[in-house]
């Protein structure tokens, strides 16, 4: 069998489908710029299972079925159906193969009505012109084969949120897949409808369809599959059998480094301090009424899933976005002040560092020295005009202070690799003295040495009495800054932990809401 | 020994990693858009001197003074809703009119003054208007001053009736279009000035900075605590003064207004603002180079007239300029992205 030299690799396979797989992933590598997403993982699906992908925020999940639906290149392996090797990076093979990727991120057209949409892509013509009756046909059979009733003539937008996943489901159907693939189709879903969800997976696969149903969400894992792997900072740590695990092996396994968090870096617990920053009842888009306070000198931890409505909240009480109720305050020497908008708490002494430095942080295309004017421009003007020499003294010591490499301010901001623009947008706000500073994910896509100076800042800034209120997706950062971590779930605050009892396994059960039936 | 030591490579790699900057090579796109103007400038106006008759004569580029000076006005002005990330400025070509008739008709019947005032608080009402759509209800900036340039020649055509008004032979006016210091009318004079008031105003001043920084990336400026609608506003205010501005001058120069006297100021200020650099994404641009783009437009347009091609062929000429200016940018941008 010499000319078949993969036949060796595979039959090492830790756990091997009983049936010969429809789809199979083989030493898959995707790496974007220096940082590997998915470093030699394989996955294998034989027809009639539903496998279970399940990893942290990060671990490669998306990624990995990115590759496989040929949205993504891999830097190496391949993707097989039927024994066949797909062409890599072409949508329109995997499609034609027969794979059907269910987005994430919603990919319906809002204008069009619910049968263009199922079709989009792959409208049926006639003469060039598109034939409305199969179009309708098609799609009423998508979704009666998924159990939806929706006119097929509404347009998206005025469909719940729910709806729009079905239709999206409804979509992938369409396509008659052979391989079905999700990726967190239940985030955004109520309990009755994720029952709904899931049971019609059931259904799809006990027609021999092969199904990977990527989720956070363990208890759905061993209710709906047969395997399940488990992705770990882009490598593959296991793939089991449903029936052979416990939710609590598998929350290990996520996990991994056994509570690697040392305590030496954890930092020392410090005395708390008045509170300065007061939300009371915060509502707003994926946000069901939060309390929290931050007290001066304070490291205060966010953690939970993405999507559980944390950066939503943050900006909620900032007033970065509208928030339909609740009240914040802000504290400072003793005077109370309402923050009514983003203006006025900024003004009033808030900081925000967003979650996308490069759309929402820095002005790219400006220099180092003009975004850090930007934040402080009425200390750095006079009369209504800049002062040139100041502002270059002022960024220049503050490049200083944030470590900027190179500490060049007239560079582009722009030309920074991410740690340093990081650092930048820090440096915007540092010069500001804040009494209260909002991070969101400060460190994701920082290199490491990046990433232990952003900290040392944080922590600097705690020490001098500022307030501080961080949310962030990777676990040990969260851990190591936190003095106390609230963790959020559908928009809620669903535990506190304090500092110095959190581990990543406590925090995670949390997030994802295992407790019910871990152990059960 | 062929080749170098593996760790000699090595520690040339930990090197540019420690520097933290992604490597850029040079482009000449890039180039193109950053220093083009410049270059292509001087080169047409050195091929117009040597090769096109009756170019270098004084009477023949006082005449191209007299025809960029309102363009030009009308242009450094809309410069900053284009570096705002807004476009253009459509609704010049309305305003323009406007201010040019309100010269001439209001101070015939009135005064001098009394004609500019009201020109002015038009130009602020257009400033407002424009600058409030955009900028606080967040309207297409295209389709808001396309809508207020309908509105604006409605009015002016229902108030007029098209006619044409006439300044008197002698007076203020017609002697301002008239005098020349040198080679240079006093309209041209005049743009160097706005020019360079209004080039401090973009690079020095705490507004200017913010249109830059809006333009650039409204998000990051709105986080920054910035009243981004008053940045808006106040890039259409600058704009609509510009173009009353270039109004009071073309009814100078001709000492004559009707209402479609500015057909086509819109393009030839865009294509100025353009080809003298300025980002139509928004953020990067600067005021002297619009003046650069606005000879290179002018120049360029004499010479097709002095070659005897007519007003078809400059059209579409202008139209090519932009469409050429405006690829290069985005070529500029994307490579600059990547």
């Amino acid at each position: 069998m010499n000319d078949h030299p993969d036949s060796e690799s595979t039959a090492q396979e830790s756990s091997v489908p009983i049936a010969a797989p429809i789809i199979e992933a083989r030493n898959i590598v995707k790496r974007f710029g220096g940082a590997v997403a998915v470093d030699d993982v394989g996955i294998a699906v034989p027809p009639g299972e539903i496998h279970g992908l399940v990893g942290e925020n990060g671990a490669g999940k998306s990624t990995l079925m990115r590759v496989l639906a040929g949205i993504l290149v891999p830097d190496n392996g391949s993707v097989m159906v039927d024994g066949v090797r797909l062409e890599p990076g072409s949508t329109r093979a995997a499609l034609e193969a027969g794979i059907s990727l269910v987005h994430q991120e919603l990919s319906l057209v809002p204008e069009m009505t619910v049968a263009e949409n199922i079709l989009l892509g792959s409208t049926p013509t006639r003469a060039g012109l598109i034939n409305t009756r199969e179009l309708k046909q098609i799609a009423a059979a998508a979704l009666e084969e998924i159990g939806v009733s929706v006119d097929l003539d509404e347009p998206i937008v005025r469909l719940s949120v729910a709806l729009r996943q079905f239709v999206e489901i409804a979509r992938a159907i369409a396509r008659n897949p052979r391989v079905l693939i999700l990726d967190e189709p239940t985030a955004t879903l109520t309990p009755a409808e994720t029952d709904y969800l899931l049971d019609m997976l059931q259904r799809l696969a006990e027609r021999g369809l092969a199904i990977i149903y990527i989720s956070h969400r363990i208890p759905e894992i061993f209710r709906i599959c047969d395997r399940v792997t488990v992705l770990r900072d882009g490598r593959l740590v296991d793939t089991a059998d449903v029936a052979a695990t416990t939710p609590q092996q598998v929350v290990d396994n996520m996990v991994g480094r056994e509570l690697k968090v040392d305590l030496e870096t954890r930092r020392e617990a410090t005395a708390p301090g008045e509170v300065v920053l007061s939300a009371r009842g915060v509502t707003a888009k994926g946000v069901n009424g939060i309390d929290l306070d931050v007290r001066a000198g304070e490291i205060v931890g966010l953690g939970g899933l993405v999507g559980a409505g944390r950066t939503e909240f943050v900006r909620a009480m900032i007033g970065a976005d509208i928030k339909s109720a609740g009240r914040v305050t802000i504290t400072v020497n003793g005077r109370e002040k309402r923050l009514s908008s983003y203006r006025s708490a900024v003004h009033n002494g808030v900081a925000y560092i967003p979650e996308e430095r490069r759309t929402d942080g820095l002005a790219l295309t400006m220099s180092v020295a003009d975004n850090i004017a930007l934040s402080n421009r009425h200390e750095l003007s006079r009369f209504a005009v800049l002062l040139r020499g100041k502002i270059a003294k002022f960024a220049r010591s503050l490049a200083d202070t944030v470590g900027l490499r190179p500490p060049e301010i007239r560079r582009e901001a722009g030309d920074f690799s991410g740690g340093n623009q990081q650092k930048i947008v820090l440096a915007k706000w540092l010069g500001r003295k804040p009494s209260a500073i909002v991070l969101d994910e400060p460190t994701r896509g920082v290199d490491v040495g990046a990433k232990v100076e952003i900290h040392r800042l944080i922590r600097d800034l705690a020490l001098d009495g500022t307030a501080v209120l961080v949310v962030s997706s990777d676990l040990p950062e969260l851990l190591e800054l936190s003095d106390v971590i609230h963790v959020v779930r559908d928009g809620r605050i669903v535990g506190t932990l304090p500092g110095d009892v959190a581990d990543e396994k406590s925090v995670m059960t949390l997030a994802s809401g295992g407790t019910g039936l871990i152990g059960a | 020994m062929a080749g170098k030591p593996p760790s000699a490579v090595d520690t040339r790699a930990q090197v540019d990693s420690d520097l933290g900057i992604e490597k850029r090579e040079f482009r000449l796109l890039e180039w193109m858009a950053d220093r083009g103007i410049f270059v292509f400038t001087t080169a047409l106006v050195l091929v117009a001197a040597l090769f096109i008759d009756g170019f270098a004569s004084l009477a023949n580029i006082t005449d191209v003074f007299n025809r960029a000076a309102p363009i030009g006005i009308v242009a450094v002005g809309m410069t900053f809703v284009v570096i705002s990330a807004n476009y253009l400025d459509l609704s010049v070509v309305a305003q323009v009119a406007t201010a040019a008739v309100v010269l001439i008709a209001v101070s015939n019947a009135s005064s001098i003054p009394a004609a500019m005032a009201l020109a002015f608080l038009i130009a602020l009402a257009y400033g407002l208007v424009n600058g409030v759509a955009v900028g606080v209800f967040k309207a297409n900036a295209v389709i808001v001053t396309l809508s207020t340039t309908f509105i604006g020649l409605g009015i002016l055509r229902w108030l007029t009736g098209g006619s044409i008004y006439f300044g008197p032979p002698e007076g203020p006016i017609r002697s301002f279009g008239t005098t020349k210091i040198g080679p240079f009318p006093l309209s041209m004079i005049v743009l160097v000035l706005i020019t360079i008031a209004l080039s401090l105003v973009l690079t020095r001043t705490n507004f200017g900075f913010l249109v830059k920084s809006y333009g650039s990336n409204r998000e990051a400026t709105r986080l920054a605590g910035v009243n981004t609608a008053w940045v808006v506003v106040g890039a259409f205010i600058l704009s609509a003064l510009g173009a009353m501005l270039g109004g009071f001058v073309l009814a100078a120069f001709s000492n004559t207004a009707v209402s479609a006297m500015s057909t086509g100021f819109d393009f030839r200020a865009l294509a100025a603002i353009i080809v003298g650099g300025t980002s139509v994404f928004g953020g990067k641009g600067s005021v002297m180079r619009t003046l650069l783009g606005v000879v290179f437009v002018s120049v360029l347009t004499n010479i097709m007239v002095l070659s005897g091609l007519g007003f078809g062929y400059q059209q579409m000429a202008i139209g090519a300029l932009i469409v050429a200016a405006v690829s290069v940018d985005s070529l500029a941008r994307k490579a600059a992205v990547t």
